[in-house]
Formats: structure tokens, C-alpha cells, sequence
């Protein structure tokens, strides 16, 4: 099971599920990254956390350990 | 029964997704001018006004922070939410025009769709047309109101065009109100579980696809090309994020060279601002130093020619001479949160202020908290773990704020010698970067051991969208930046206009007419002499002795300590007081004498030079720690919800900065700086 943490610098995939584990998923959910659409990693921070999605448009950035709970098919 | 509109004013609220328009909305309709910045949570308090007169519609308008669902998951989105359900002065909004981006039309129509479940009544403004039609696309409103069900608009946010036709809506929907406030908007939990945003979010996303059309080439080329092929049809919008952002991104967010950048650029913003101010500090001075002599002139050695050069021309110049610094740092920092480019910053230190108990959203308070700790401890709010936040708004006064700028410039001034002017720059910087230096590790000091000082520790989550960047429109930045530099003014100016009156009187009397041996000695040395025997036996000299014991081990003498007690009223008082207590000529500008006149004092006590290398670099050091601003802490009771952090951040930041200059100015002598 791959998850989006996992996801290789301008790499594209497509979210099967959200993991319901993670305290932030309905934030996750509510800020747009849903099953089906797709996702690709543009940018990592020094640190490699946290990481910043394109999804549906725009850029967001959320932590490593938020984009683990994505999960890619 | 008929609708008495006068009897109630109809509530209209703005609400919106973070960034998606609606304090530049609200601007528009209410005439004002509250700060639209290119970050997501740049409003967070909500703010009521009416409707413009020129609209012709008599409501009360609401501007909210953002909010991405009706959950809440921060302080400032609880602000909206709160607002929606149960505002407690206007109850629930009687309409609620909603504003989102039209080219992130599907992740803002979802807050659209709650609001609708929810039974508002909702006008949808969709902003930021011109950046969908970049993309070759448009929306299609008409289909959008009758799927959704409700009023649709276009509204420019750079032009304001189709405006004219929210208010004709607006005012349609106002008529339609009944006459008393009867609905309760209804409010199921359900609807926010995961299954029901996932079904929204499908909805929404076979809405957007029904919606969202290519432009239609105007009509003339349309007849044209009915003989050619026509466009095909994009059936799925997919939209791409702005490219030059994406390019721009490869550096600004470098693995490796992101952070350079980031500190190349608070570097250069905190060493310009030393240098961009320093011929517009010199017209200042000029200008305030003419108005003290031309004064003095007129009429003549008497006491009210003292008040008048002395106690308040002089006074309140000192300060005003840093004025182009503050109108700097507000301009800086107006033109980097207008870039887009704060998000990012937030987000590459998210990881290294998270090791000591901050978030990434921490960075924006803590910037802002350059400016006045009050604003960014409301920046605070956005950050949805409590404990991050409370640590955050406990180490905001650590950030130099503007009314610290004229001492520290004052203070660096006298550091820097004449034959080398670029110090003075580099000195500030340092300064700047001592205090962030010092609030990190206050903060990993109270994170590791004091679990029991800031309790509640629930997720600590980071997710914040980035925005595209854009070319900062300086017509706004500079209008924010004159309103922030008058609101300085009118804040800081009354204070210092009294204090300066108080402190002349307490230096003036009761001694005014003091009878000196003035044989043999000039004019100017008789002044001189008048004044320092005027002020050897003054109520402040008398009031001096109680402060003395606390100065001695600091170097000092009363005279600097009168002016840190009155420097708790307003830090800039330190300066016009130390003008007041320690200027003498007029001659020369204001500054120049005033640093003369501190290179000249001696210490009363002892009889050395009173303002050393030494005890002015301890006087920095006091600056940067002490608490020295009522305000920030009826803020900070307020947003911590009890005196235990405002009391703590009062005694441990008062104290460290005494024990700080005393550590400071004594191993620097016994290291041999004097
Ligand atoms: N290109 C474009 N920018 C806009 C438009 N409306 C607002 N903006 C900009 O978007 C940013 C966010 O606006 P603001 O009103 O602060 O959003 P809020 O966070 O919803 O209050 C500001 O920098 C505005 O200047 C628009 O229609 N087009
Ligand atoms: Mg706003």
C-alpha cells in the first residue's frame, strides 16, 4: 500500500482512500484531497517535511506524517 | 402584517475559503480598508460595518476569517463558525454572501454546499475570473445558480467589476427576508462524517465538470471559425497550478538552497531597513530641529520657550525622527505577505520550530510580531494545536516590535562610528536576530520542562495551501503601510505628548529659576549649567534615589532609570526622555545633539562616562527582553483566556532582561569593553 508520503519529487498518482487513523483526515478530506483525483509531489522542505501536493489547482503543503495517511493506488 | 425594515437591520456576513476574496469584497461594499495579504489567514477576527451609502442598502456587514467547512479546526475559524450559529450581537446573518475562487472552484464550492444544507440563504461571488480565464477557461453562472439553487455572481477583486450586479441581488434577497429573525440554521454532525464530505465532494465534483466551459471566442471569430473545426471541447477540466509559481517554487523551495533564501531574504529586510530610512530619518530631523531653535528664538530663556523646545518639540522629534524606519519595516513586510511568498516560509521551518514546541504557522504571528506584538498574537489564532499557540503567543513580545525600533536606533547610532555607516545596519540585524535567537530558546526551554506551565496537548498538524505568488501591487501596500504608520502615530503619540509633559515637569521644578554663579562663563555655558543644577534639584532627582540602588549594579544612574520606568508606557518614551533629561543645545539636529550630549554625561554617581560601550549594548539587551507594553499584555490575557501567561510573560521577561544587562554590561567591562 502506497501512500502519498512515499511519493518520489514530480511524481503523479491517483488517491484511493484516506486513512480515518490520522487525527487531521476530515481536514485532509475537506481541503480537497478525496479518492480519485490525482496528486503530485512538487516540493519537499529541507527537511523533507513537510511535503507541498498539487491537488485540484492549487499547491498545499501538509506534514509528512498527514501525507502517510493518503493513500495512492 | 407588513416587513418593517426599520426596525431591524439585516445582517449580511461574508464568508469564504482562506485567500478566496472576501476582505478585498468587503472593502468594496463597506468603503473601508482593512489589510487584504496574500496568505491564507490574514483575517482573523471578524469586523462589522454598514454597507456603503452608495449602494442604497441598509445592512450590517460581517468579514470573517476563512473557513474551509462549517468544522472548525482553529481559533479563528471557531471565530466564523461561532458567528454563523450564534453571533452574539446580530445573531444569525440573514444572508451570507459567500466568495470563492473560480479557479479552485471545486475544494471552495464545498463550504458553499454546507452553507446551503444548512439552510442559509447564500449568494455565491465567485472571484478571481481573470486567473481561470488565464487557463482558457471560464464558469458557466447561470447553470451553477440553478443547480445550486442560488444567487450567482461574478466580482472582480483587482477592478470591482460586477459589483453592480451583487447589489442587485443582494437587494433582491434583502426584500424577500421576513420580517423577523425565525430561522435557525441547522447544524448535523452527520454531514460532516467522512462518508458525507466524500459524497459532497462528488457532487460537487460532477457540478464543477458540468460548470467549468472553455471561453467562447467572441462572436465575429466564432462566425469564422464555424467553417473551420471548432475548439474541441474540453470534457474534464483538470486544472494545473500557476506555472510561474511552479517555476518560481524550484528555487524559492530548493531542498537544499530554500532555506539560504530564506535567510537571505529576513536578512537583507532587517539591514535595509537601517539604511533606506537614513536620508528620510535626516529631513525629519532637520524639520524638527528648525521648529526647536526657531522657538527657543522667539521667545527667548524662559520656562514656557523650555516646555515648548524642550519638553515638547524635542521630545516628541526624537521619536518622530524614526518614524521613516517604522513606515520601512511596515512597507517591508506589506510587500513580502503581498508576494505569497510567507506560506512558504511557514512552511520550511514547520520542521524546526515543531522541535521546540512551534508549528510552521507559528512563522507568520512571529513576523508580524515585528511589527506590534498585539496584531500577531491574533495571527496566533490560526494555529489549531493549543499548546503550540499559547507557547507561540507567550514568546511574540521577544520579537522587536516598532515601538523598539527608535531605541534600538538611538542606541545603535551611538555605537557606530562616523567612518563606518554600514555598522549601524548590520548592528540592527544583529539585533533582530538576537531577539529570534533568544524567543527559540526561550520556547525550547518552557517545551522541554514545563509541561504543567502550557497544558493541552492535542494534534499538532500542519496544513496550509500555498498561493501563487504575484507581483505585489504597491498602490495597496503602500496605502496599508500609510494607515499602519498613522495608526502608529495616533497610538504611540498621545503617550509620548504626555509623558514628555510629565517628564519636564518632574525635571523643571521645583528648582525652574536655579541661581547660579554665572561670572565669567558664556551664554551656552551658563544654560548648561542652569539646567544641570535645574535637574540636580528636581522632584525626579528625588524620586532618582529610590531608583539608584537598582542602577548601581548596571552602571547607571537614575537618569537612565527614570527613562526605563517611563519607557513601560511606551517604549519610544525612553527616547524623548533621555532627549528631555540629557539635551542641551539647539543648535544642532536633534539626534546629533542628543548623542553628544549621551557621549558627554557622566555617571552621577560615580563620575565616569555614563553611556559606555557597555551599558549601552546592556541597554539593548534590556529592550529586547523587557515587557515593557500594557497592551500586549491585556492581549495576550485575552487570548490565553487567563492572567497565568500574561503574568509569567510579565515576570519572566522583566527579570531576565535585568539579570541579562547586568550579566552583559559587567562581563563586558571585565573583558575590557567600556
Ligand atoms: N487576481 C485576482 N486577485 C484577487 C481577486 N480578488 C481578490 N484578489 C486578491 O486575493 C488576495 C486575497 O484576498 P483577501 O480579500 O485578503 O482574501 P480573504 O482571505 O478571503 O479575506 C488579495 O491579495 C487580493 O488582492 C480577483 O478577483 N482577482
Ligand atoms: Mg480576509
Amino acid at each position: 500500500m502506497k501512500t502519498a508520503a512515499e511519493l518520489k519529487h514530480g511524481e503523479k498518482a491517483r488517491i484511493s482512500d484516506i486513512n480515518s487513523d490520522n487525527p487531521s483526515y476530515k481536514r485532509l478530506i475537506e481541503i480537497g484531497f478525496t479518492p480519485g483525483q490525482e496528486i503530485e509531489l512538487v516540493n519537499t522542505s529541507v527537511f523533507n517535511d513537510p511535503m507541498a501536493f498539487s491537488i485540484r489547482g492549487t499547491l498545499i503543503a501538509i506534514r509528512r506524517n498527514e501525507a502517510d495517511c493518503i493513500i495512492l493506488s | 402584517m407588513t416587513f418593517d425594515v426599520a426596525k431591524r437591520i439585516p445582517l449580511i456576513t461574508l464568508v469564504g475559503p482562506p485567500n478566496s476574496g472576501k476582505t478585498t469584497l468587503f472593502n468594496y461594499l463597506s468603503g473601508k480598508n482593512f489589510k487584504t495579504v496574500n496568505y491564507p489567514g490574514s483575517t482573523v477576527e471578524y469586523y462589522t460595518c454598514k454597507m456603503q451609502d452608495k449602494f442604497n442598502i441598509e445592512a450590517n456587514l460581517l468579514d470573517s476569517p476563512g473557513i474551509i467547512s462549517l468544522n472548525p479546526n482553529s481559533p479563528d475559524e471557531e471565530v466564523t463558525v461561532n458567528s454563523l450559529y450564534n453571533h452574539p450581537e446580530y445573531g444569525t446573518p440573514d444572508l451570507i454572501i459567500v466568495t470563492a475562487d473560480a479557479s479552485q472552484l471545486s475544494r471552495h464550492l464545498l463550504l458553499t454546499k454546507q452553507l446551503l444544507t444548512a439552510g442559509f440563504k447564500v449568494i455565491l461571488v465567485l472571484t478571481m475570473k481573470d486567473l481561470l480565464e488565464k487557463k482558457g477557461l471560464t464558469v458557466n453562472i447561470e447553470k451553477l445558480s440553478r443547480i445550486l439553487r442560488c444567487d450567482v455572481v461574478f466580482v472582480n477583486g483587482r477592478t470591482g467589476s460586477g459589483l453592480n450586479d451583487l447589489i442587485i441581488k443582494a437587494e433582491k434577497n434583502i426584500k424577500e427576508l421576513s420580517h423577523e429573525k425565525s430561522f435557525i440554521p441547522y447544524f448535523i454532525p452527520e454531514q460532516l462524517s467522512k462518508e458525507n464530505l466524500l459524497s459532497l465532494y462528488s457532487e460537487i465534483e460532477n457540478l464543477t465538470r458540468a460548470v467549468i466551459e472553455p471561453i467562447e471566442p467572441p462572436d465575429i471569430e466564432k462566425i469564422n471559425k464555424k467553417i473551420k473545426v471548432l475548439n474541441p471541447v474540453l470534457q474534464e477540466p483538470t486544472l494545473q497550478p500557476d506555472l510561474f509559481t511552479l517555476k518560481l517554487d524550484r528555487f524559492l523551495l530548493h531542498k537544499k538552497y530554500g532555506l539560504i533564501f530564506f535567510f537571505l531574504i529576513m536578512t537583507t529586510m532587517f539591514t535595509s531597513i537601517f539604511w533606506i530610512a537614513a536620508p528620510f530619518m535626516n529631513l525629519v530631523d532637520d524639520l524638527f530641529s528648525l521648529l526647536a531653535s526657531s522657538s527657543s528664538e522667539l521667545l527667548g530663556n524662559t520656562w514656557y520657550s523650555h516646555l515648548l523646545s524642550e519638553g515638547l518639540i524635542s521630545g516628541i522629534g526624537s521619536v518622530l525622527v524614526f518614524l521613516p524606519q517604522i513606515i520601512i519595516l511596515f512597507l517591508i513586510l506589506g510587500l513580502l505577505e503581498d508576494t505569497g511568498y510567507l506560506a512558504r516560509g511557514a512552511m520550511m521551518i514547520d520542521k524546526p520550530l515543531s522541535k521546540i514546541g512551534l508549528n510552521g504557522k507559528s512563522f507568520v504571528p512571529m513576523l508580524s510580531g515585528f511589527a506590534c506584538a498585539i496584531p500577531a498574537m491574533l495571527a496566533a489564532r490560526t494555529i489549531s494545536n493549543r499548546r503550540e499557540r499559547l507557547l507561540t503567543i507567550f514568546i511574540i513580545p521577544l520579537m522587536s516590535c516598532s515601538a523598539r525600533l527608535p531605541v534600538y536606533a538611538l542606541l545603535v547610532a551611538f555605537l557606530t562610528p562616523s567612518d563606518k555607516p554600514w555598522l549601524g545596519g548590520v548592528l540592527l540585524a544583529s539585533i533582530y536576530l538576537f531577539g529570534i535567537g533568544s524567543s527559540v530558546i526561550v520556547a525550547s526551554i518552557i517545551n522541554k520542562f514545563s509541561h504543567k506551565l502550557i497544558k493541552a496537548n492535542d494534534n499538532s498538524s500542519f496544513i496550509l495551501e500555498l498561493p501563487a505568488y504575484r507581483v505585489p501591487k504597491l498602490k495597496i501596500v503602500l496605502k496599508n503601510s500609510y494607515v499602519n504608520a498613522l495608526h502608529y502615530i495616533k497610538r504611540a503619540g498621545p503617550i509620548i505628548l504626555f509623558l514628555s509633559l510629565i517628564i519636564w515637569f518632574l525635571t523643571y521644578m521645583p528648582n525652574h529659576t536655579p541661581q547660579i554663579d554665572t561670572t565669567g562663563l558664556s551664554h551656552d555655558e551658563i544654560i548648561h549649567a542652569e539646567k544641570s543644577e535645574r535637574l540636580a534639584t528636581s522632584y525626579a532627582a528625588h524620586l532618582g534615589k529610590f531608583i539608584q540602588p537598582v542602577m548601581t549594579p548596571l552602571g547607571m544612574d537614575w537618569r537612565i532609570g527614570v527613562s526605563l520606568i517611563a519607557a513601560f508606557a511606551a517604549r519610544e518614551v525612553f527616547v524623548s526622555s533621555l532627549a528631555l533629561i540629557f539635551r542641551v543645545t539647539d543648535d544642532e539636529n536633534i539626534q546629533s545633539s542628543l548623542l553628544t550630549a549621551m557621549q558627554n554625561a557622566t555617571n552621577q554617581h560615580t563620575g565616569e562616562p555614563l553611556f559606555t560601550t557597555a551599558t549601552v549594548i546592556g541597554l539593548i539587551v534590556f529592550f529586547i527582553f523587557a515587557l515593557q507594553c500594557i497592551s500586549t499584555i491585556a492581549v495576550s490575557r485575552k487570548e490565553t483566556g487567563s492572567w497565568r501567561i500574561p503574568v509569567l510573560q510579565l515576570i519572566i521577561f522583566t527579570s531576565t532582561a535585568y539579570l541579562f544587562t547586568l550579566i552583559v554590561v559587567n562581563g563586558l567591562r571585565l573583558v575590557g569593553v567600556n
